[in-house]
C-alpha cells in the first residue's frame, strides 16, 4: 500500500497549527510528515517499544501505551484531527476505540484494508482459506489484525455510533479516490483500502 | 556542595542549626531555584530534568513554575513518595537517630560523628537503588575469600560492597542532612492541594514533557511515571513516555544506558529545534 499517497491525502485534511493525535503513529513518519508540512502540534500513541524510542528520537512527541486502554484518559475534544491509520483492525475494542476518539477529537481520519476487496473474497471463495494480501501478510495463527472488516462493515459501525461519515476516500495503490457512496457493492469490491473523514452527528 | 543545611551556622545564635534547622520541601528547594534564575534574569529555561528527587523537582517546576521552562523531563520519579518508599527511609532514619553518637543531632563539636548510622541507612538505600538482577549480576554468591569465616565477617563480595557504600558515604554527607532531605521527600505530594487530582497541578502547561522510566526500577516504578502520564494527557498536554529496558535498577538513571541516552538526545535536539535554537 502506498504511504505516501496516504500521508498526502491526510495532510490535505488538516488544516495548519492543528493539535492532532497520531494513534499508533509506529516509526512517527506521519507525524513528523505533518510538523514538517503543517506545523502541528502533534502527540502519538504508539504500543511497541522500538516506534517510541525512533519517534522520541525523533523528537516527537509520543507514549508507550496501548490504544485499547489510554484513550479513556484525554478530555472531551482535546484534539482538532485524531488519527487511525491502519490500526483499527489490531485492537481489541474498534467499536470503543471509534467512540473515544470522536470523543477526544473534533474530526477523526480512519483507513482500513478492506477486507471485502475480490481478491480476499476470491481467496476465500477458491481457496478456501483466509485471505493473505500485501499489507495483510501474515498467517491466520499470527498476525496483529485480529479484527478486520469490509468498508461495508466499517460503514454500519459509523451508524450504529451516530457517526457522521465526512468523506470516504481509498487507495489503490496508484491513486486515491474520493468514494461518495463507499458501502455500494462495486466500492468494497475494488477497494484495497479505506479512508475516511470521521466527525459526531 | 550544597545550600544551607543543618551543619551551617545560625548567624542568630553563632551556633551550627543541627536539629533546629526549619523543615523544608521539595517546593522550597525549587523557589531557591527560581530565585537563581531570576537573579541571573533568565526568564525561561530551556530543559529542566532530573532522576529520582531531581525528577520530583522537575515535576514541581513544571506545576508551580509552567512558564519558566520549555521542556520537563521527569526521569525515574513520582508526584508522591509511596508508602513502601517512606517506609525505607524511616528505617534509616531510625538507624541514625538510634546510632548513640548522634545525640539528637548535636555532635558536630563531637570527635565521634553518627556515622554507623548514617552508613546503614546508606547501605539500605544503596539496595533499593540497585535490582535483584543487577546485584545478581554483579555479585551473585562470590566470596571476598575462599573460605568462609563462619562468622559475621563480610564473606560475599556483596556484604564487602554495602559496608563500603556505606562507609565512603559518611565521608561526604551529614547525618542531618540525610534526614532533613529524606523527609522532603517523604512530604512531596504535588496531588496533594488539588485533592488527589493530579492533573489539576499541570493544568493549561505548555511545557513539553520527556517522562522516563527503567524496567527494573522499583524504587519508583513504571507505574508510578504511569499516573504522571496519565494526568498530563488530562491536560492534553505534549507529552512523551518511554519505559526503557534496563537490568540496572533505579540507578539506570545515573549510568550509561545507550537507548536512554538517545532518547534524551533525540528529545533535546526535537525541542531545540522547535524552539528554534538549533
Amino acid at each position: 500500500m502506498n504511504n505516501k499517497l496516504n500521508e498526502n491525502l491526510i495532510s490535505s485534511l488538516i488544516k495548519n497549527n492543528s493539535k492532532v493525535l497520531d494513534i499508533g503513529c509506529g516509526n512517527g513518519s506521519l507525524l513528523q510528515y505533518l510538523e514538517t508540512n503543517k506545523n502541528i502540534n502533534g502527540q502519538g500513541i504508539e504500543i511497541s517499544h522500538k516506534g517510541v524510542q525512533e519517534c522520541v528520537s525523533k523528537g516527537l512527541s509520543v507514549i508507550q501505551g496501548n490504544a485499547d486502554t489510554d484513550l479513556i484518559h484525554f478530555p472531551n475534544n482535546a484534539f482538532d484531527i485524531v488519527i487511525l491509520s491502519r490500526t483499527l483492525q489490531a485492537t481489541h475494542k474498534p467499536k470503543d476505540i471509534l467512540y473515544e476518539m470522536l470523543r477526544i477529537g473534533k474530526k477523526c481520519i480512519v483507513s482500513i484494508p478492506n477486507f471485502g476487496h475480490w481478491k480476499c473474497r476470491l481467496q476465500i471463495l477458491f481457496e478456501g482459506k483466509m485471505p493473505m494480501t500485501k499489507s495483510l501478510s501474515s498467517q491466520w495463527y499470527e498476525t496483529e489484525n485480529i479484527h478486520l472488516c469490509t468498508i461495508k462493515d466499517f460503514v454500519e459501525i459509523c451508524k450504529i455510533l451516530n457517526i457522521y461519515i465526512e468523506a470516504a476516500y481509498t487507495n489503490n495503490e496508484y491513486k486515491i479516490k474520493k468514494l461518495n457512496n463507499p458501502d455500494n457493492f462495486l466500492n468494497n469490491l475494488l477497494s484495497k483500502e479505506g479512508i475516511f473523514v470521521l466527525t459526531k452527528k | 556542595m550544597g545550600t544551607t543545611g543543618p551543619a551551617s551556622i545560625n548567624e542568630n545564635t553563632g551556633e551550627k542549626y543541627a536539629m533546629h534547622f526549619p523543615i523544608f520541601t521539595i517546593k522550597d528547594m525549587v523557589n531557591l531555584q527560581i530565585k537563581l534564575i531570576d537573579f541571573l534574569k533568565i526568564d525561561q529555561l530551556f530543559s529542566i530534568l532530573g532522576g529520582s528527587m531531581g525528577g520530583m523537582q522537575v515535576l514541581e517546576w513544571a506545576s508551580s513554575y509552567p512558564e519558566r521552562l520549555y521542556t520537563a523531563v521527569p526521569i525515574a520519579t513520582s508526584y508522591r513518595h509511596s508508602a513502601q518508599n517512606i517506609a525505607f527511609h524511616e528505617v534509616g532514619r531510625q538507624a541514625i537517630m538510634n546510632d548513640p553518637n548522634w545525640h539528637k543531632g548535636n555532635y558536630y563539636s563531637n570527635n565521634n560523628k553518627p556515622k554507623h548510622g548514617l552508613s546503614v541507612a546508606r547501605m539500605i538505600a544503596h539496595i533499593t537503588y540497585l535490582s535483584e538482577g543487577a546485584f545478581q549480576k554483579k555479585f551473585g554468591r562470590d566470596m571476598q575469600n575462599k573460605v568462609l569465616s563462619w562468622g559475621f565477617d563480610a564473606d560475599f563480595q556483596v556484604e564487602s560492597y554495602l559496608r563500603h557504600q556505606g562507609s565512603s558515604f559518611v565521608d561526604r554527607f551529614d547525618a542531618n542532612s540525610y534526614l532533613y532531605i529524606t523527609r522532603a521527600m517523604d512530604y512531596f505530594d504535588l496531588a496533594n492541594q488539588y485533592n488527589g487530582n493530579l492533573s489539576l497541578a499541570f493544568k493549561n502547561t505548555k511545557c513539553k514533557f520527556l517522562i522516563i522510566s527503567f524496567t527494573s526500577d522499583w524504587l519508583f516504578p513504571t507505574s508510578e511515571s504511569l499516573k504522571v502520564v496519565k494526568a498530563l494527557n488530562k491536560t492534553a498536554a505534549n507529552v512523551s513516555f518511554i519505559e526503557v529496558v534496563s537490568d540496572k535498577g533505579h540507578d539506570s538513571f545515573l549510568l550509561k544506558v545507550d537507548e536512554f541516552y538517545d532518547i534524551l538526545t533525540g528529545f533535546i535536539h526535537g525541542a531545540a529545534r522547535k524552539k528554534g535554537i538549533q
